[in-house]
């Protein structure tokens, strides 16, 4: 018999190359129909990215995996939170706050408020948490809300705190003084730098990982997202890990906005990147909120992304055919994904009739 | 990513930046495969716009409407590309380098959100010329700012409002709370309190940063233009961009006046709503794109700040309907104590 | 046989589902005016042919039957209209229904929804002796009498042949003795009763012919008068065949299980409405079985929650060995001692899209040999889970298949060996063996029996009052949330239980 292992990896990789192909065939179409030069689209998407898109594609992949894992670690819960795109404009506000006031020198400051963003992330996921946990509210409808409020707030803080530079109609905190910033590195000679907390997001996924997969607390977490009543006959407390739960969602969504805060912008304003939260969501179903998979999903998307201006202006496509080849392979993934699974329990039952068939065999001669 | 925001059904802006309206005259043809026009010119010009794009019916449209006139004129090529809801600053600074890359020169951004970008990117590419709208922080040999004195024109309007008012009290719609929107809230205030100093002036915004949907939703501009009929006001000055319909169609409902923003909204708004709209409060930002690339065509390249101030006509107040006809005199003569320097016009409120 | 044709004939049936064969080339003839019975072990295939009979998943291969013309049924309105009707084991009753309302719904045309409607209901009900009343609402009615309205359901419909689904799996034994009667009224009309049991002795005292499936295929069809309960059940089997009863009594005086004047409210708080709990006590000594008997409902669920932790707002006291365990968490409970063998496995017992190894852990999260630091450490699980696989012979292919593809009694063999390991001292079991095949019924039998050995207390749910005789050393009735009654299992028979358990009879 194969190594089921081996088998489950196998599947694993089936679903993601079967939901390329199809959003392939799917977008081609999409552009047959809306009369856009097929070839010349793909050629540019394939094309080989120049040394300052790559490093563009793994910035914003390293925002995009943290916004993925932070909506992963609800998704093993069975918790959907839609608030990670709150959570993270509120955490980096924060952070954007306490880095500008400079209260400790150098890294010591990016240190504290890295800590600050974790924690404000995590408080308004905990919201969430303990309206889930405490009143039954839907998570869903709470961190949607949430959403709203932290638009209003910050951006009612944002104009108390912020400074303006001449001539600018944008407002922003103070600027992160430069010992407090996080340096970046150059891939060739291209005038952008990788931020340097891709090293972070990297380590958030391996933490992510051994928590979820090697803790004892990670298995509660997963136990109590596959059943909710086993989970509770088996000991764990429901109302705790729920909460726990939201705490480090919100936690891990505090570190979305960091990149850009420490390795590019070093103020928040008002043309910080927003909607993060929800691409966090297409990502993380995309990887199967496991953390390559995520990765994947977030290299994918920022890649795509970064295909939007040379389509539009060397191409000449709307940039609406990225947006709609991204919509395609979530919708595909989600399909694809059910189909290799159902086939996986087939392929399972099958085994184990195979294994009770042989021991009938065996007990019959 | 925000085509994701787009899938989760998370509707959030259309239009970033700006107020405005629609665009003068309806958006021409595309440019870039447009017909041969009869001049023929060797400018190639790469057109970042703000979220929205060309067809915004604001303040893009308004941008595209100069392109457009210039292209008309003196056969530029042009090529254009929209920035997208919520995308990384990095997007934008990509967007200029692929024009860059790719020949184009000059470059105009239309927003306040490629600031950085261009400051960036200009220093990348020294020999092309850059051009912003509605931003002036940016120094640089081969960058012009092109910026608008709203509040002068918004001081006009404002003065209209409060000589035209019957209950001593109007209202200013802001479509999100920026600073800019924040500088026709001020002209607006201060025009009216000139005229009026005891004039009770409403202020509200649709939206906060950055959730810029309040350019773009005209169900929230009309709730918030009720509110202010319903409140005593009898004219609501919006700068709202597309929002602004809904302010329209509330004072249109209520029996009450609107003053429209950017472009003569008399003359393209709905035909329905036509006769609430007092005046409108002008912001050419055709005539700026237009003039800047005129200037590139004559061969000499503007840099540093132009400001399109009603010295220079490039704000103004319009008359269409004949509404206030009977006030121009008195409008004039704020206009040209504003220009004297007589009055000077707070930014921020 | 005479040559008339039978009332229902099935030949070469056949349907495959991926990874089982669920009926394979399976022969059955029922009579005008009999009750066949059809016997098996669960996940035989019984379930899979009364589908297929029913018109609700078409065979691959095969003919269908009745009487004497062959007919396709594609949906269970097909079945109706050749007559084959049938009564699922759970009721599809709307409560806040009359009798009247719940027979015509989905029948209206047939006789109207009024005065002729109601006529023809009691027609019918006269004529099989039902003694339905039309106009009594349905939540007022016991578990028979519902049963019963679902009979009419079908004969209102015209069915001449009526298929049972282990009906008498809701009933206590008085129930079934009605039910039985009914059938006999049925039978002697001409009608034909098609009866699924795996209860072999109401089987033997009521069937006119016995058909026995084994592994998806009709191995036997005998007559009830040539048969005992086991020769049947070993054709079941295929082999010998288990039996629950238990060796001299292993109890000792150390009380494992203390519980005093436990009480949990019910919905509408403490001290309104009728509590799920009332003032229960009881003591459960090392090496022994209490066995629980109550009509499903009564409070045994509640009763093994409360003792778990899982129900907030219990009241009363609960110590396990000399440990009060009133103010600790489900999982301090569990480790004090307690194995807990849920009623609900796919809700309570198990992760079914997580491996084999994690639901070893489950449950046991913090215990050695794999709990380390906060860590869990995998081999040792995987290692212990093969332990397990092996010592409580759970079929599957290895430790990493999912909970999910293995059948219910490999399933409930896994939780069994689980929940014997981590050394408890007290195994709560309920309904331990409903809906496992015998083989596993047998193997997880002598496990409960290991355990008394072992000097471990077990308390014990069940359904199946054989079960209970056989394996109790005491058993106590409950009844609306009290211990209404003690028995001896030596001197009790299912029918006193089954008084006690309707409140009819006294406390010994």
């Amino acid at each position: 018999m194969k190594d089921p292992r081996l088998v489950k990896l196998g599947l694993g990789l089936a679903a993601p190359v079967l939901a390329l192909l199809l959003a392939f065939l799917i977008t081609s179409l999409v552009l047959v129909v809306a009369g856009d030069p097929v070839g010349e689209v793909w050629s540019t998407i394939l094309g080989v990215p120049e040394e300052r898109n790559i490093a563009n594609i793994l910035n914003n992949a390293t925002v995009l995996y943290l916004s993925g894992l932070a909506v992963a670690v609800g998704f093993r819960m069975n918790l959907f939170n839609i608030g990670v795109d709150g959570q993270y404009r509120v955490a980096a506000f924060v952070a954007a706050v306490v880095a500008g006031e400079a209260w400790l020198p150098g890294a010591a400051n990016t240190v504290l408020a890295i800590l600050a963003a974790m924690l404000a992330g995590a408080a308004w996921a905990g919201i969430a948490g303990v309206l889930r946990a405490r009143r039954g509210v839907s998570e869903v409808i709470s961190t949607i809300m949430l959403n709203f409020i932290a638009t209003g707030l910050v951006a009612y803080f944002l104009r108390r705190v912020a400074v303006r530079e001449e001539g600018s109609n944008d407002i922003g905190t103070k600027e992160i003084p430069e010992g407090s910033r996080i340096p970046g590195f150059s891939i060739g000679d291209g005038p952008t730098e990788v931020y340097g907390f891709i090293f972070l997001a990297a380590l958030a996924g391996f933490v992510y990982w051994f928590v979820l997969n090697r803790t004892r607390f990670g298995f509660d977490l997963r136990a109590t997202g596959r059943s909710t009543t086993a989970a509770v006959a088996s000991g764990i407390s429901v109302t705790k890990m729920t909460v726990v739960a939201m705490l480090i969602s919100g936690a891990v969504a505090g570190l979305v906005g960091l990149p850009l805060l420490f390795g590019d912008s070093y103020s928040y304003g008002s043309t910080f990147q927003s909607g993060l939260g929800f691409a966090g969501i297409a990502i993380a179903l995309l990887g199967r909120n496991h953390p390559i998979g995520i990765a994947i999903g977030a290299l994918l998307f920022a890649y795509l992304d970064e295909q939007s201006n040379p389509l539009q202006i060397l191409v000449g496509v709307s940039p609406d055919i990225v947006a709609i080849t991204q919509g395609v392979i979530v919708l595909t993934v989600v399909i694809s994904y059910e189909v290799v699974r159902r086939y996986g329990v087939r392929l399972e039952q099958h085994a184990v009739a195979r294994a009770l068939e042989a021991d009938r065999q065996e007990a019959r001669a | 990513m925000r085509k994701t925001a787009r899938f989760a059904a998370v509707a959030m802006a259309a239009a970033l930046t700006l107020s405005a309206c629609g665009s003068d005259d309806g958006a021409d043809e595309g440019t870039d495969n447009g017909d041969a026009p009869a001049a023929t010119s060797d400018v190639k010009v790469g057109m970042a716009y703000d979220v929205g794009g060309r067809g915004d019916q604001s303040f893009n449209d308004s941008a595209a409407a100069g392109l457009d006139q210039a292209v008309e004129e003196f056969g530029m090529e042009a090529q254009e590309s929209e920035a997208e809801d919520g995308e990384a600053e990095s997007a934008r600074e990509e967007r200029l380098r692929t024009f860059a890359d790719a020949g184009y020169d000059p470059i105009i951004a239309v927003g306040f959100a490629y600031a950085a970008s261009i400051a960036k990117v200009s220093e990348e590419y020294p020999d092309v010329n850059f051009a912003i709208i509605d931003d002036s922080s940016v120094e640089a040999d081969n960058v012009a700012s092109l910026v608008f004195a709203e509040e002068q024109g918004s001081f006009l309007v404002g003065a209209a409002a409060a000589l035209k008012t019957e209950t001593d009290q109007i209202g200013f719609v802001g479509g999100v709370e920026t600073p800019l929107i924040q500088k026709f809230e001020a002209g607006y205030v201060a025009g009216a309190e000139a005229v009026n100093p005891d004039i009770e002036v409403d202020v509200t915004y649709l939206t906060q940063v950055p959730d810029f949907s309040g350019f773009a939703d005209p169900a929230k501009g009309k709730t918030a233009a009720q509110g202010m009929f319903d409140n005593g006001a009898d004219i609501v000055y919006h700068a709202a961009g597309g929002s602004g319909g809904g302010v329209f169609e509330a004072a249109s409902e209520s029996d009450n006046l609107a003053i429209g923003v950017d472009s003569d909204q008399y003359n393209t708004a709905d035909p329905s709503v036509q006769d609430v709209i007092l005046t409108s409060m002008l912001k050419n930002v055709n005539v700026a794109v237009y003039e800047y690339l005129s200037d590139v065509e004559a061969g000499d390249v503007p840099s540093g700040v132009t400001t399109y101030d009603l010295a220079v006509d490039g704000v103004g107040y319009s008359t269409s309907g004949g509404f206030v006809d009977d006030i121009v005199d008195q409008l004039d003569e704020f206009k040209q104590q504003i220009i004297d320097g007589e009055i000077t016009v707070p930014t921020a409120p | 046989m005479p040559d008339v044709a039978p009332a229902v004939r099935l030949r070469g049936i056949g349907k495959r589902f991926p990874g089982v064969i669920a009926n394979d080339d399976i022969n059955i003839d029922v009579a005008r005016g009999t009750i066949h019975a059809i016997v098996g072990e669960n996940g035989a295939g019984k379930s899979t042919l009364m589908k297929i009979l029913y018109g609700v998943q078409a065979p691959d291969s095969g003919t269908i039957e009745i009487a004497g013309e062959q007919v396709s049924l594609s949906s269970p309105a097909d079945a109706i209209r050749h007559g084959v009707g049938m009564v699922f084991q759970h009721f599809q009753l709307a409560d806040n229904f009359t009798v009247l309302e719940n027979v015509v719904l989905g029948a209206e045309k047939l006789h109207g929804i009024g005065a002729a409607a109601r006529a023809e209901i009691t027609r019918i009900s006269d004529a099989y002796g039902l003694g339905i009343e039309p106009d009594r609402l349905v939540e007022d009615l016991g578990v028979g009498a519902r049963q019963r309205v679902e009979i009419l359901k079908v004969l209102y419909r015209g069915a001449k042949v009526v298929i049972l689904d282990e009906p008498t799996a809701v009933l206590v034994p008085q129930e079934v003795d009605e039910l039985f009667g009914n059938l006999r009224e049925l039978k002697a009309e001409g009608l034909s009763v098609i009866f699924i049991s795996h209860k072999l002795d109401e089987v033997l005292s009521v069937a006119d012919e016995i058909t026995v499936i084994r592994r998806g295929t009709t191995v036997a069809t005998v007559d009830p008068a040539g048969v005992t309960s086991r020769q049947l059940a070993e054709l079941m089997v295929g082999s010998e065949l288990p039996s629950p009863s238990t060796e001299s009594s292993t109890v000792t005086d150390r009380v494992t299980l203390h519980v005093a004047d436990l009480s949990l409210p019910g919905a509408e708080g403490p001290g309104q409405g009728r509590p799920l709990l009332d003032a229960i006590s009881f003591d459960i000594h090392a090496g022994e079985v209490l066995g629980i008997a109550g009509v499903e409902g009564n409070g045994q669920a509640e009763l093994v929650e409360a003792i778990m932790g899982m129900r907030p707002g219990a009241t009363g006291s609960i110590r396990l060995a000399g440990v009060d365990l009133d103010q600790l968490s489900t999982r301090r409970r569990r480790e004090a001692g307690i194995g807990y063998i849920p009623e609900d496995r796919h809700r309570h017992g198990l992760l079914l899209d997580a491996p084999l190894w994690e639901n070893r852990v489950l449950g046991h999260q913090t215990r050695k040999p794999w709990a380390r630091l906060g860590l869990i450490d995998r081999k040792a699980a995987r290692a212990d889970t093969e332990r397990i696989v092996a010592d409580y012979d759970v079929r599957t292919p290895g430790v990493d298949t999912l909970a999910r593809a293995l059948s219910g009694g490999n399933q409930q063999k896994l939780i069994v060996g689980r929940e014997m390991s981590g050394e408890p001292i007290l195994l709560i079991a309920a309904h331990p063996t409903r809906g496992v095949d015998v083989g596993a019924q047998a193997a997880i039998w002598g496990h409960i029996k290991d355990a008394r050995r072992a000097g471990l207390a077990v308390l014990l749910i069940s359904a199946d009052l054989d079960e209970l005789i056989g394996l109790s050393d005491r058993i106590e009735v409950i009844l609306r949330g009290r211990m209404v009654g003690s028995f001896d299992p030596s001197h009790v028979t299912p029918e006193q239980l089954g008084s006690a358990m309707t409140g009819a009879g006294g406390a010994v």
